[in-house]
C-alpha cells in the first residue's frame, strides 16, 4: 500500500478514491443449492433490473458453522442470473480459503474495510491539484459551513459532521445546529445547538450572547439560565463540563 | 417593465394596507403610473381605504379566471390620475390565486405600469407567499412591539428564499422598513421599542417612520389615502418615505416628542454624524 502512495505521488497514473457504491449483500441462511436458484430466479423476476449487473457480496455468518458449502455452485448460480459474486463476508476461515480458491475474496466488514491507509505525509510539497482535493477528502475539516447573511426568525441553518460560523447576527426564532462547534461573530439571540449528534466536546463562541437557547450534546440552558449567569455582554464561549452546560468569558 | 412592490408584514394590523394606499397614491401624483393589487383575497380592504368600494365591478380573481379582462377590473383612482386599483375578490378564499395566474396579470401590467404595489394579506401563508414572489422591491412594515418585529423577521427571511429573484439567483430584493404606529413618547418611557432596537434586530434600510396618528384612522374611515391629508404628520411622513423610495435624500421627521423642536433638530445633527 505504501509503495503504491509513493508511485502515485510521483508520476499520478491514477488516484486512490474512496467512494460508495451499491452492492448487494446476499445472506445465506440455510444452504440449499437447488433452492437457493428457485428462490433467486423468483426474486429477480420480480424486479429484473435491479440486480441484473448488480455486485454482490456473498454474506455467510448465517452458515459458518456449516463445512460442505460450494462456493463454487453459488458463484455460478449467480452469474448464471447476470450479477456479479465479488466476494465474501462473514463465516469461518476454512470458506474464506476456499471462496479464494473460486475468484471470491473475503471483504472485511465495517472498520476494517475503510481503515485503508491515508497517504502518508511526505517531505515534498504536495502540487496545486492535489492541495485542491485534499480538503474535500479529509472530510472533518471541509464540512465547515460558514454564513455570511443575517439568519431571521424562522430559518434553520443545520451544520453536518463540521462547524458552523456565521459571520452575521442571529434573529430570535432562528436555529443554529451543528455537529461540530459553532461561532456566531453578530449577536446571537436565536437557539445554538452544537454537538447536535452527541460530540460532548462542542463548543459554542459569541460575541454577545442574548440567545434563546443555547445547547451543547442535547444538555441545554434556556434564556432565563442564561441571564442568572454573569458575564454575557463579552465574548463567550459556552461548553459542557460534568454534564452541566457552563457559559465563561473569553 | 414595471418595479414591483410587495408592502407585507407578517402580522397583521401593522398598516400594511394604509401603506400600500398611500404609497401607490404618492406614486401616482409623482407621475408614475401605478397599479395596486390587493392580494388579501376574502379579506378585501383596500378598495374601502382608498374610496372606490362602490366602484367594484371585476375583482382579482375574476381576471386570474379569465371571466373578466385587465381593463374592465382595474379601477381608476379619482385622487391621481396616474393610479388603478386592482380589488381582490370578498367572496373567495386564496386558494383562488395562482402563481401562474398572478404572474399572468403582473407580466400584463408590467408593460403599461411604472410601478405596481402589492398589498400582501397577512400571515406567511400561501396569499403572502404570491404576493411577494414576483417583487423586485419589498416594503416590510413593522409597529415598535416586539410581535411584530419578529414576524417582519421572519418574513425577511422568506423574501430572502421563497422569491422568484432568490429561487432564479437573480439578487436580492431590496428590502426596506417601514415603522407605523410610532409613538416618541412611549419610546421615551420605555413603553415601546425604540427605533434603535428596531434596527438592530431587523438590520435593513429604514425607509420612514409613521408617526402613531389620529389622522390615519379618519382617513381610513373616510376613504382618503391618508398621504394626501398633507397637513398630518402621518401624511407627511408617507410622503417622505415615497422620496426615499425614488431615491431622494429626505430627513428623518417625527422621532421626538413634538415639544421638544430644539432637541429634534440637534438630534438630526446627531444623525447625520453617526
Amino acid at each position: 500500500m505504501a509503495e503504491s502512495t509513493t508511485v502515485m505521488e510521483r508520476q499520478s497514473c491514477f488516484q486512490f478514491k474512496t467512494s460508495f457504491s451499491p452492492c448487494t449483500i446476499m445472506q445465506v441462511t440455510r444452504y440449499d443449492l437447488d433452492e437457493i436458484a428457485r428462490q433467486l430466479d423468483t426474486t429477480i423476476q420480480k424486479a429484473p433490473n435491479f440486480f441484473i449487473g448488480s455486485a454482490v457480496i456473498l454474506d455467510l455468518e448465517g452458515v459458518k458453522t456449516q463445512t460442505n458449502i460450494d462456493l463454487a455452485a453459488i458463484k455460478k448460480i449467480l452469474l448464471a442470473n447476470n450479477m456479479v459474486p465479488v466476494g465474501v463476508r462473514g463465516g469461518n476461515d476454512l470458506q474464506h480459503q476456499e471462496a479464494a480458491g473460486v475468484g471470491m475474496p473475503t471483504i472485511a466488514i465495517g472498520a476494517k474495510a475503510t481503515s485503508t491507509p491515508q497517504a502518508a505525509p511526505t517531505a515534498d510539497a504536495p502540487s496545486p491539484a492535489e492541495s485542491n482535493k485534499k480538503p474535500r477528502e479529509t472530510a472533518l475539516q471541509s464540512n465547515t459551513k460558514i454564513i455570511t447573511t443575517p439568519i431571521r426568525s424562522g430559518m434553520q441553518i443545520y451544520a453536518k459532521d463540521g462547524d458552523l460560523i456565521v459571520l452575521s447576527s442571529v434573529s430570535p426564532g432562528a436555529e443554529l445546529l451543528a455537529d461540530g462547534n459553532i461561532h456566531v461573530y453578530g449577536a446571537l439571540r436565536g437557539r445554538a445547538l452544537a454537538g447536535v449528534q452527541g460530540n460532548t466536546q462542542a463548543r459554542i463562541f459569541c460575541r454577545t450572547l442574548e440567545a434563546e437557547l443555547v445547547a451543547i450534546a442535547g444538555y441545554y440552558l434556556v434564556k432565563e439560565d442564561i441571564q442568572e449567569l454573569p458575564s454575557q455582554d463579552s465574548s463567550v464561549q459556552v461548553y459542557l463540563d460534568n454534564e452541566q452546560v457552563k457559559i465563561a468569558a473569553l | 417593465m414595471a418595479k414591483i412592490i410587495v408592502v407585507t408584514s407578517g402580522k397583521g394590523g401593522v398598516g400594511k394596507t394604509t401603506t400600500s394606499a398611500s404609497f401607490a397614491v404618492g406614486l401616482a401624483t409623482r407621475g408614475y403610473k401605478t397599479a395596486v393589487i390587493d392580494f388579501d383575497i376574502g379579506l378585501r380592504n383596500l378598495d374601502l381605504i382608498m374610496g372606490c368600494e362602490r366602484r367594484v365591478v371585476y375583482d382579482f380573481v375574476n381576471v386570474i379566471r379569465g371571466e373578466a379582462n385587465l381593463n374592465q377590473a382595474l379601477i381608476r383612482d379619482k385622487h391621481a390620475k396616474e393610479l388603478f386599483i386592482l380589488p381582490a375578490s370578498q367572496t373567495r378564499d386564496k386558494d383562488a390565486l395562482t402563481l401562474e395566474g398572478v404572474g399572468n396579470v403582473l407580466d400584463e401590467l408590467s408593460k403599461t405600469f411604472d410601478f405596481i404595489v402589492c398589498d400582501s394579506p397577512a400571515g406567511i401563508e400561501r396569499g403572502a407567499q404570491l404576493a411577494m414572489y414576483f417583487a423586485d422591491s419589498a416594503i416590510v412594515v413593522t409597529n415598535p412591539e416586539v410581535s411584530s418585529v419578529r414576524d417582519s423577521d421572519r418574513m425577511l427571511g422568506l423574501l430572502s428564499s421563497k422569491t422568484k429573484r432568490a429561487e432564479e439567483g437573480k439578487g436580492q430584493i431590496s428590502e426596506h422598513l417601514l415603522l407605523t404606529r410610532y409613538c416618541p413618547k412611549r419610546v421615551t418611557k420605555g413603553e415601546m421599542l425604540s427605533l434603535a432596537d428596531i434596527n438592530e434586530i431587523l438590520a435593513i434600510p429604514l425607509l420612514g417612520v409613521i408617526p402613531e396618528s389620529q389622522a390615519v384612522l379618519r382617513a381610513s374611515n373616510a376613504g382618503v389615502p391618508v398621504v394626501i391629508d398633507s397637513e398630518s404628520d402621518a401624511g407627511q411622513a408617507y410622503a417622505d418615505a415615497v422620496g426615499r423610495f425614488l431615491g431622494e435624500e429626505v430627513p428623518f421627521r417625527f422621532l421626538q416628542e413634538k415639544s421638544h423642536w430644539i432637541k429634534r433638530l440637534f438630534s438630526f445633527k446627531e444623525k447625520e454624524a453617526v
